[in-house]
C-alpha cells in the first residue's frame, strides 16, 4: 500500500486552501504593476519607458516602465529607514532572546531551583495574553520610569530617556524569550542523557560535553526558536506601536501609516519585494537542508 | 552552517542593493500635477537665518502633511537631521505626549485639543519675537482656543462638511439633517470622529456642538442611533478611497480629502450644510522639554516663508492661513493660486465661515461622548 | 563564588534563569501590576488617573453602570458585555473555521513524501512572512465593491449574459471573519501538522489490516493522536483574535467593535486609562479561563512550538 496515498477530498481541499492562502498575495503582486495611482482598479501595465508622464491619475510613461512603483520605493528614504530599523530590531532581539531563552530552557529542564515554578509560569503568560495588554502595560511602565528617572537625575535635552528604538528592542526580547524557551525545552525533553553520561565516562569535562555533545543535538531546537523569534519580531505591530518613539519606526508601523494616506501601488511594490526576499531565503534554506540530509 | 548563513546574508544584501540602485535625488512629490514632473527643486535661502547648534530635529506630525521638499531643503540649508514621526489622530499624539517619556520638538495639534494640552502643561510658550507673525492672515490669529497665540502658530485650516458624487446621487443633500434620508442608506462614509458625528447630530437638533447637557446628548444619541445603520463605514484616515472606489457615494469628510477626490473625479461636490460646517485649524506647537529649540524655531521660520509654504498649495490642498505664501503663489505659481481661489473647498465663502462651528474640548464630558459613540456603533 | 557555582546545582539553575527572570518580571509582571493599580483608579476631568481603590471600572464592564440616566444609583447597561460576547463569538467562529480549513491541509502535508514535506510547509509559511498589515490590505482589494472578486464575478456573469449586482462584502462583520481566518490559518496548520507527522505509517496500515475503513481510522486513530496539535493551534488562534483591533478596524469599517478596539479607544479617544486598564485585565482573564478549561479537557500541546 502506498503510504503517501491521500483521498481526492484531501487533495482537492488542500489545493483550495493553498489557493485561499495565496490569492491575496497574487493580487498584491499584480497590483504592484498598476498604472493607476489610486490603486482602486487595475488600470493595466505601464508599457512605455521614458520621462514620467501622467494622465489624470494614470501613469502613461515612466523611466522604469512597468517597474515604476519599485523605483519610487527605492527613492523612498522612509522605507529604507524603516527597513533598517526592522532588521536591526529583529536581529538584536533574536540573538539576545535566543541566548537567554536557551539558558532558561536548560535551567528549567535540568535543574531544580527555588524560583523554578515561578519562572515557568511567567514564561507562559506572554503567550496567552493578548498583545495589546502587554503593549499598553510596557508603555505605562516605561513612561512612568522615564519620567521618574529624568526627574530624579535632572536629565534634560538629548540625553533624556525616551521611547524609541531601544525600548522597542527590549519589548521584542521580552515577548520572544518565552517562545524560544518552549522550543528548546521541547527539544531537551526528548534528549537522551545517557549520551552525555557516556561522554563524561570517556573523560570529557562538563564544558566539553556540553559543547560537543549536548549543544549540537539541541541546535535544531535553538535554530527553530531563533527563527520563530525572528518571525515574531519582523511582523510585530501592536507591541511596537505602543513602545516606539522618534526614529523608531519599523516597517509594520510604516505600512500601517501608509495605508492611512493616499494609497499608491508603492505599498504593493513593497509587499512584492518583501515576498520575493522571503521566498528566496526559503528556497536557499531548502536547498541547503536537502543537501545536508 | 556558516555556508547557509552566508548565503542568507548575500540574498538580503543583494535585495537591498537592488532597491537603492533605483534611488536618485529627491524629486518633488507632486499630487496635483497633471502633466510631466519638473526637474530638481532649488532650495530658497532662509530669510532670517538663525544659528543652530542642534544636530537633530524631532518632528511629530500628521501623516501626509509635510512636503518632502521642506525636509530635504532644511537638512541641506541647516545641516540638521530631521526625524519624522507621524500620527493620524490628535488623541494618539496627546496620549503619547501625556504618557511622558517622549522627546519631540514640534507637534501639530488641532484647535480643540490645544486647551487641554495647555492645561496639562504639555506645551511651552512660544517667543513671538522669533517668529514671522506678519506672514499670517490676522483672521487666523488670536482665536479663542489660544488667545494671543501664546502657544501656537497657525499651520493649515479646513472644514468638515458633506461630499457627494453628483453622478450617483440624484437628490443631493444640502444639510446635515438630509443625511437621515432613507435613500442614502448603505451609501455613506462618515469620519470616525465622535465629536464631529455627534456634533453634527446636535446641530440638526439645534443644540450647541460642545454641549455638556445630558438631556441634549441623550436626544442626540437617540437620533444618531437611527442613522448609524445607514452608514457603510467610518474612516478618518482616507475616506476618499471608499468614495473614489465607489463603495460609497456620499458622506462627511474634510477639506483635503474632498479636494483630492474632486481631482480624481470632478463629479464629486463639497457642500457646506445649512446648519453650518465644522471649522478647524491645525497649528504648530512646541512640547515642554523639547531639546532642540533652536532647530524648531529655525524650522518654523524657514517653512513659513512665502517661497516655501506655497508648496502646501501644490501638495496638500487645505485652507492656507499663511498670507505670504498666497502672495508668493499669486505671482509665481499662478496655476496653483487660481486653482486654490476658484475652489469653494479651499477658498471658503465668507458666509460658510460665519455660519461654521468650532469644536472645543469638553473636559469631563469626554467619556460621555465616547460612551454614546461606543453605544451607537457597537449596538448592532 | 565560582566554587559554589561548580558545586551547587540549584545555584547553577538560578544563574541560568536569571536573565529570563529579569525580563519577565521587569517587562511583564511589573507592567501588569501597574495596569492593575491603574484599573482601580478613577478618571480625572482631563483623562488622567486619580489613584484610589474602586471597583467601578470592573462593575461597568459587566453592565452595572453607576451613571444612570433615570436617576437610579445603578442600572443595567449591557453595552460592554455585548462587546465581550461579540469578541468571544468571533474568536470561536474563527477558530472553528480555521480548524476546518487547516486540518485537511495539514493531513495532506503530513502524509506526503518526506522530501516534499518541507516544500509544502514553506509554502504555508511564506504568506506568514509577509507583513500582517499588508495581508489585511490585500483583502480590502479583493472584497471591495469594485474589487477583484466582484470584477471576476462580473466578468463571469457577462459571459453567461447575466445581470450582475456587485456584492457588498467589505466593511461587514463577514469581512472581519474572513480576514481573521486568513490571518491565523497558518498558526493552526503548523501545530496540527507536527502532531500528525508523528503518527507512523504503520499505524494506518495496522488499522487497515484490522478492517477499519478510512473514516473509522480517522475517528479512532488520527483524530485522537492529533489533538495536542489542535489544542496548541487553538491557543495560537483564539487568543490573538480576542485582542486584535486592526482587522476589525480595516475590514469592518470601524463598525465592528471588539474588546481590542474598545481597549485601544479608551487609551486614545476616550482618554480613560482606568477603564482601559480594567478592560485589558478582563480580556486577559477571559482568555486565561478559556485556555485553562480547554487545556484541562484536551491537554496542553507541545506542538505549540512547531515550526
Amino acid at each position: 500500500m502506498n503510504p503517501y496515498r491521500r483521498s481526492l477530498f484531501i487533495r482537492l481541499t488542500s489545493v483550495l486552501v493553498y489557493a485561499f492562502l495565496y490569492a491575496p498575495i497574487l493580487v498584491l503582486i499584480v497590483f504592484a504593476f498598476n498604472s493607476s495611482r489610486t490603486n482602486v482598479n487595475f488600470g493595466g501595465f505601464i508599457t512605455h519607458f521614458g520621462p514620467l508622464t501622467m494622465e489624470g491619475s494614470t501613469v502613461i510613461q515612466s523611466p522604469c516602465g512597468p517597474f515604476h512603483w519599485f523605483c519610487e520605493l527605492g527613492k523612498n528614504r522612509e522605507v529604507m529607514g524603516a527597513t533598517k530599523n526592522t532588521l536591526t530590531v529583529a536581529f538584536i532581539s533574536t540573538i539576545t532572546s535566543t541566548i537567554i531563552g536557551t539558558l532558561a530552557a536548560m535551567a528549567l529542564q535540568r535543574y531544580n531551583f527555588k524560583l523554578k515554578s515561578f519562572t515557568q509560569v511567567s514564561l507562559y503568560i506572554p503567550i496567552v495574553i493578548p498583545e495589546i495588554v502587554m503593549g499598553i502595560g510596557i508603555l505605562v511602565l516605561f513612561s512612568q520610569l522615564f519620567t521618574f528617572l529624568n526627574g530624579l537625575f535632572g536629565i534634560t535635552g538629548d540625553a533624556r530617556l525616551a521611547m524609541g528604538l531601544p525600548t522597542v528592542i527590549f519589548s521584542h526580547i521580552a515577548f520572544s524569550i518565552p517562545f524560544v524557551t518552549l522550543v528548546v525545552q521541547a527539544r531537551l525533553q526528548g534528549f537522551d542523557k545517557s549520551i552525555e553520561e557516556a561522554a563524561m565516562d570517556l573523560g570529557a569535562n562538563e564544558l566539553t560535553t556540553f559543547w560537543r555533545v549536548t549543544f549540537p543535538t539541541i541546535l535544531p531546537g535553538i535554530l527553530s526558536g531563533g527563527l520563530l523569534a525572528f518571525t515574531l519580531s519582523l511582523d510585530d505591530f501592536v507591541i511596537t506601536f505602543f513602545t516606539t518613539g522618534p526614529g523608531g519606526t519599523t516597517l509594520p508601523i510604516y505600512v500601517y501609516g501608509l495605508l492611512r494616506r493616499i494609497i499608491t501601488p508603492q505599498v504593493n511594490a513593497l509587499s512584492t519585494v518583501w515576498v520575493l526576499i522571503v521566498f528566496s531565503i526559503m528556497l536557499l534554506l531548502q536547498r541547503v537542508q536537502n543537501r545536508n540530509t | 552552517m556558516k555556508d547557509k548563513l552566508l548565503k542568507v546574508f548575500v540574498v538580503i544584501i543583494l535585495g537591498s542593493l537592488l532597491l537603492t540602485a533605483c534611488g536618485g535625488g529627491a524629486k518633488p512629490t507632486s499630487v496635483s500635477n497633471p502633466t510631466s514632473v519638473s526637474g530638481e527643486f532649488v532650495c530658497p535661502d532662509p530669510e532670517n537665518k538663525v544659528t543652530v547648534t542642534s544636530k537633530e530635529l524631532n518632528l511629530y506630525v500628521w501623516t501626509e502633511y509635510i512636503p518632502t521638499d521642506w525636509i530635504t531643503c532644511f537638512e541641506k540649508v541647516y545641516g540638521v537631521k530631521i526625524n519624522r514621526e507621524e500620527y493620524s489622530s490628535n488623541e494618539e499624539m496627546y496620549a503619547k505626549l501625556n504618557a511622558g517619556g517622549s522627546n519631540y520638538d514640534l507637534v501639530q495639534p488641532t484647535d480643540y485639543i490645544v486647551g487641554l494640552m495647555i492645561r496639562q502643561g504639555l506645551l511651552q510658550e512660544i517667543d513671538k519675537n522669533k517668529l514671522p507673525m506678519s506672514n499670517f492672515n490676522p483672521s487666523y490669529l488670536n482665536l479663542p482656543f489660544d488667545p494671543g497665540n501664546k502657544y501656537t502658530l497657525p499651520y493649515e485650516a479646513g472644514t468638515d462638511a458633506i461630499i457627494y458624487n453628483s453622478e450617483k446621487v440624484t437628490n443631493p443633500p444640502t444639510s446635515f439633517a438630509d443625511l437621515w434620508k432613507p435613500e442614502y442608506a448603505g451609501r455613506m462614509v462618515f469620519l470616525d470622529d465622535s465629536r464631529v458625528v455627534i456634533g453634527m447630530t446636535l446641530l440638526t437638533l439645534g443644540y450647541d456642538v460642545n454641549t455638556k447637557d445630558t438631556a441634549q446628548l441623550d436626544a442626540a444619541k437617540t437620533k444618531l442611533a437611527q442613522l448609524i445603520p445607514n452608514v457603510k463605514l467610518f474612516d478618518s484616515d482616507s475616506p476618499k478611497t471608499a468614495l473614489i472606489a465607489g463603495d460609497v457615494d456620499l458622506g462627511i469628510t474634510w477639506t483635503g480629502e474632498a479636494f483630492t477626490a474632486q481631482q480624481e473625479n470632478p463629479a464629486f461636490k463639497f457642500v457646506y450644510p445649512k446648519e453650518g460646517a465644522i471649522l478647524w485649524q491645525d497649528n504648530w506647537a512646541i512640547p515642554k522639554g523639547a531639546s532642540h529649540l533652536d532647530a524648531a524655531y529655525a524650522w518654523i521660520n524657514y517653512t513659513s516663508q512665502g517661497n516655501m509654504f506655497w508648496m502646501m498649495l501644490r501638495d496638500f490642498p487645505y485652507i492656507v492661513p499663511n498670507q505670504a505664501a498666497l502672495d508668493y503663489a499669486k505671482t509665481n505659481q499662478a496655476d496653483l493660486f487660481n486653482a486654490y481661489m476658484n475652489s469653494t473647498i479651499t477658498n471658503v465663502p465668507l458666509d460658510a465661515i460665519a455660519n461654521g462651528h468650532r469644536i472645543e474640548d469638553v473636559g469631563d464630558a469626554t467619556p460621555l461622548y465616547d460612551k454614546i459613540w461606543t453605544e451607537v456603533k457597537g449596538g448592532q | 563564588m565560582i566554587k559554589r557555582l561548580r558545586e551547587n546545582k540549584s545555584f547553577q539553575g538560578t544563574i541560568l534563569a536569571t536573565p529570563t527572570l529579569i525580563f519577565m518580571v521587569g517587562l511583564l509582571i511589573i507592567p501588569l501590576i501597574l495596569t492593575l493599580i491603574i484599573s482601580f483608579g478613577s478618571r480625572s476631568a482631563d483623562g488622567n488617573v486619580i489613584y484610589g481603590f474602586s471597583l467601578h471600572n470592573y462593575v461597568r464592564m459587566f453592565g452595572f453602570s453607576t451613571d444612570c440616566q433615570n436617576g437610579k444609583s445603578t442600572c443595567f447597561d449591557p453595552l460592554y458585555t455585548q462587546i465581550m460576547w461579540r469578541s468571544l463569538s468571533l474568536a470561536f467562529n474563527t477558530t472553528f473555521l480555521v480548524i476546518l480549513l487547516a486540518y485537511p491541509l495539514s493531513y495532506f502535508v503530513a502524509r506526503s513524501h518526506p522530501k516534499r514535506r518541507n516544500t509544502f510547509l514553506f509554502m504555508v509559511l511564506v504568506p506568514l512572512w509577509t507583513n500582517f498589515v499588508i495581508r489585511v490590505y490585500a483583502w480590502m482589494m479583493l472584497l471591495r465593491t469594485q474589487g477583484v472578486i466582484n470584477g471576476v464575478l462580473g466578468w463571469l456573469a457577462g459571459l453567461f449574459g447575466l445581470h450582475f449586482l456587485p456584492l457588498e462584502m467589505l466593511y461587514t462583520p463577514g469581512a472581519v471573519l474572513v480576514g481573521m481566518v486568513y490571518e491565523f490559518l497558518p498558526f493552526m496548520i503548523l501545530p496540527i501538522y507536527t502532531s500528525l507527522e508523528k503518527i507512523e505509517n504503520s499505524l494506518y496500515e495496522a488499522a487497515a489490516d484490522l478492517g477499519a475503513n478510512p473514516f473509522r481510522t480517522f475517528l479512532k486513530v488520527t483524530l485522537p493522536l492529533s489533538m495536542p496539535g489542535v489544542v496548541a493551534g487553538t491557543i495560537l488562534v483564539f487568543i490573538p483574535v480576542m485582542g486584535t483591533f486592526i482587522v476589525s478596524d480595516l475590514l469592518g469599517g470601524k463598525q465592528v467593535i471588539l474588546v481590542g478596539n474598545l481597549i485601544q479607544r479608551q487609551f486614545l479617544d476616550a482618554r480613560d486609562p482606568t477603564f482601559g486598564s480594567a478592560a485589558s485585565l478582563i480580556l486577559m482573564v477571559m482568555t486565561l479561563i478559556v485556555t485553562y478549561f480547554y487545556t484541562r479537557k484536551f491537554g496542553f500541546g507541545e506542538e505549540i512550538i512547531a515550526v
